[in-house]
């Protein structure tokens, strides 16, 4: 039980629920899942608040993290799976006025969600379809700015940062799993959040930013 | 049981790190590595040609409000402001003096002299009242007639070097070539439309017909124009300078002066401003080594759109002086005069002009973001 020691509770819950015998998804299967996600925000943002040159934009670039997921078997068709992974870290570039200045900065996020799912076709078949949808928490945190930021809203003074923001959204996702055998599976799946942030940078001014990301992501799982 | 080890591990792992990290400045270097700024060109880009003598001695030298910190701001010029984006040592003033009319002013003439060569050369040549090519600018000794009374101010004798003398100088004094690091500036054309609507009104009260003379005056502001391209052109582009910015004139019929002068004299120094800046644009010879920045079309967006920039008026100067290159924070209109002795004139942040034609340090600001965002969409930044 020395694995157990570092788990989260979380984790050791699985673990408890593990040591019974697994064969179908069935309800009280636990399924735990190990992939890799990439975030593909679909940004409309506002312009920077005055005082700012006219039309400052922002654009963010996609991120790709490893992640892992947690399914809760309720039924042998409906489940709870929470998603979580390690941070993205996203490349922001100005956009409107500013497109073309490339590169203004950085923003870290993690993006925890809760999804409610429903699995299609035989429990004990190799290729289940599924749906979901549920509310995603986002953290942004760990922003860094650029020379270019600094020069068009604070020009030979202290170098402007951008302040993180938490938000909460909602998401809806499609996928699959593919049975290997009776423990290990392949899944992959696309999810749409729908998410703002708000930007604040340490000039004062602020930017709302609709992200709106489409995921994808693929993974391998196990079930207990 | 190793599977289930990565992933606990990696579940702690987003735990923990969600949690760590903050605001962070990043990287703030420019991304051409610049090494040296020369600037040319008139007063709004005069870092101290004037601070000499009589100007000195009054706390002037910048066409703004003098003192640094004054208004809180870190600086007045707006090629101060951009060298300290760029993490430049400040600018000064490359050639300095004052021909003052002793017998007007009651102090002597200070002789013109170069600041431009050694180890730590001033490479800013612009001064307040130089013209592109031509001789006298305005606040030159030789525009004083001490029977008329509205031409005081130019006993004060500013040299007024034209920017085309200003290059062949930096030239002659730095072996006839600019270095590809170096980041150079020119503004220039105010003065030649300053001097083009004065002769229109005088040749008017002679007898010319308007149209007659407002020709003449569009016909010189063109070979005006044609002059600072071909000089930027053979001068500078053609001397080795891989990054040169080219401000236009900004929209000077916007100014409190310009406002002054009634809608028709409002309309003469537009209609110049649009010749000379059109011109320019099209003689100057585009490419990867020029930046020609708009600056006329933002500073009427500037008057327009006033919220926008953080600006409260932009028609009435905060300065009580007639020139703002003997503004200080003693002189400043009540509104924006600083509380106590020693406070800063933060209110001056929210105007955009300090006297009938210059800006505040926070107008030079503006400017400075918008060379800023210019230079960053160019890659320069």
């Amino acid at each position: 039980m020395k694995k157990q020691s570092i788990a989260s509770a979380l984790v050791a819950a699985i673990a408890v629920c593990g040591a019974g015998a697994a064969h179908a998804q069935a309800a009280g299967n636990v399924l735990v899942q190990l992939g890799w996600n990439k975030i593909m925000p679909k940004v409309k943002s506002d312009d920077l608040t005055a005082p700012s040159l006219p039309g400052s934009q922002i654009d963010i670039k996609s991120a790709s993290a490893l992640f892992a997921t947690v399914t809760y078997m309720i039924t042998e068709d409906i489940s709870v799976e929470a998603l979580g992974g390690l941070p993205y870290k996203h490349t922001i570039v100005g956009a409107g006025a500013v497109s073309g200045v490339g590169k203004i900065g950085s923003i870290h996020q993690i993006s925890p969600t809760l999804l409610l799912q429903y699995r299609f076709l035989a429990a004990d078949g190799p290729f289940r379809p599924y749906v979901g949808a549920g509310p995603t928490f986002a953290k942004f945190y760990g922003t860094k700015g650029s020379a270019a930021l600094t020069a068009v809203t604070n020009p030979g003074g202290p170098a402007t940062t951008i302040g993180g923001d938490t938000e909460w959204g909602g998401t809806i996702q499609l996928g699959g799993n593919y049975k290997i055998d009776k423990h290990w599976f392949l899944d992959a799946s696309v999810l749409k959040t729908w998410i703002s942030t708000k930007a604040t940078l340490s000039t004062g001014q602020s930017t709302s930013a609709k992200l709106d990301p489409v995921s994808i992501n693929g993974s391998i799982g196990y079930t207990f | 049981m190793k599977k289930f080890h990565v992933l606990t591990t990696a579940v702690a792992a987003a735990a923990f790190l969600a949690g760590c990290g903050g605001s962070d400045a990043g990287d703030q270097s420019p991304r051409v590595a610049f090494t040296q700024m020369v600037n040319f060109g008139d007063s709004l880009s005069d870092v101290g040609s004037y601070d000499v003598g009589v100007v000195k001695l009054q706390g002037g030298g910048h066409f703004s409000i003098n003192g640094a910190g004054a208004t809180g701001l870190l600086y007045i010029n707006w090629t101060e402001f951009l060298a300290a984006t760029l993490k430049l040592t400040q600018p000064c003033a490359a050639e300095t003096g004052l021909n003052t009319i002793q017998a007007a002013v009651g102090v002597p003439p200070v002789p013109a002299t170069f600041h431009d060569t050694g180890a730590a050369p001033c490479l800013n040549y612009a001064q307040g009242g130089s013209r592109v090519t031509l001789q006298p600018g305005p606040g030159n000794a030789a525009l004083f007639n001490p029977a008329d009374p509205t031409t005081a101010s130019n006993a004060l004798g500013a040299l007024t070097i034209p920017v085309h003398d200003q290059m062949q100088n930096y030239l002659d004094h730095n072996a006839g070539a600019f270095s590809p690091t170096a980041l150079v500036t020119v503004l220039a054309g105010a003065n030649d439309v300053f001097i083009q609507t004065a002769t229109v009104s005088a040749e008017v009260a002679a007898g010319l017909p308007q149209d007659q003379a407002v020709a003449g005056a569009v016909a010189a502001m063109t070979t005006a124009a044609d002059e600072l391209a071909n000089d930027v052109n053979t001068m500078i582009l053609a001397k080795g300078a891989a990054h040169v910015v080219v401000v236009n004139v900004p929209d000077a019929s916007l100014t409190p002066q310009a406002i002054q002068s009634g809608p028709a004299g409002q309309a003469l120094t537009k209609l110049l401003l649009q010749t000379f800046n059109n011109e320019l644009a099209t003689k100057l010879q585009a490419g990867p080594s020029l930046l020609l920045v708009d600056a006329f079309t933002a500073s009427e967006d500037q008057a327009t759109n006033m919220a926008q920039y953080g600006l409260t008026d932009v028609k009435t100067p905060v300065c009580t002086t007639s020139s703002s290159l003997l503004c200080t924070h003693n002189t400043l209109i009540p509104a924006v005069a600083p509380a106590a002795s020693g406070a800063v004139a933060s209110a001056a942040n929210t105007y955009e002009y300090a006297d009938g034609v210059h800006p505040t340090p926070y107008g030079y600001r503006l400017l400075s973001e918008l060379v800023g965002e210019a230079m960053a969409i160019k890659g320069w930044l």
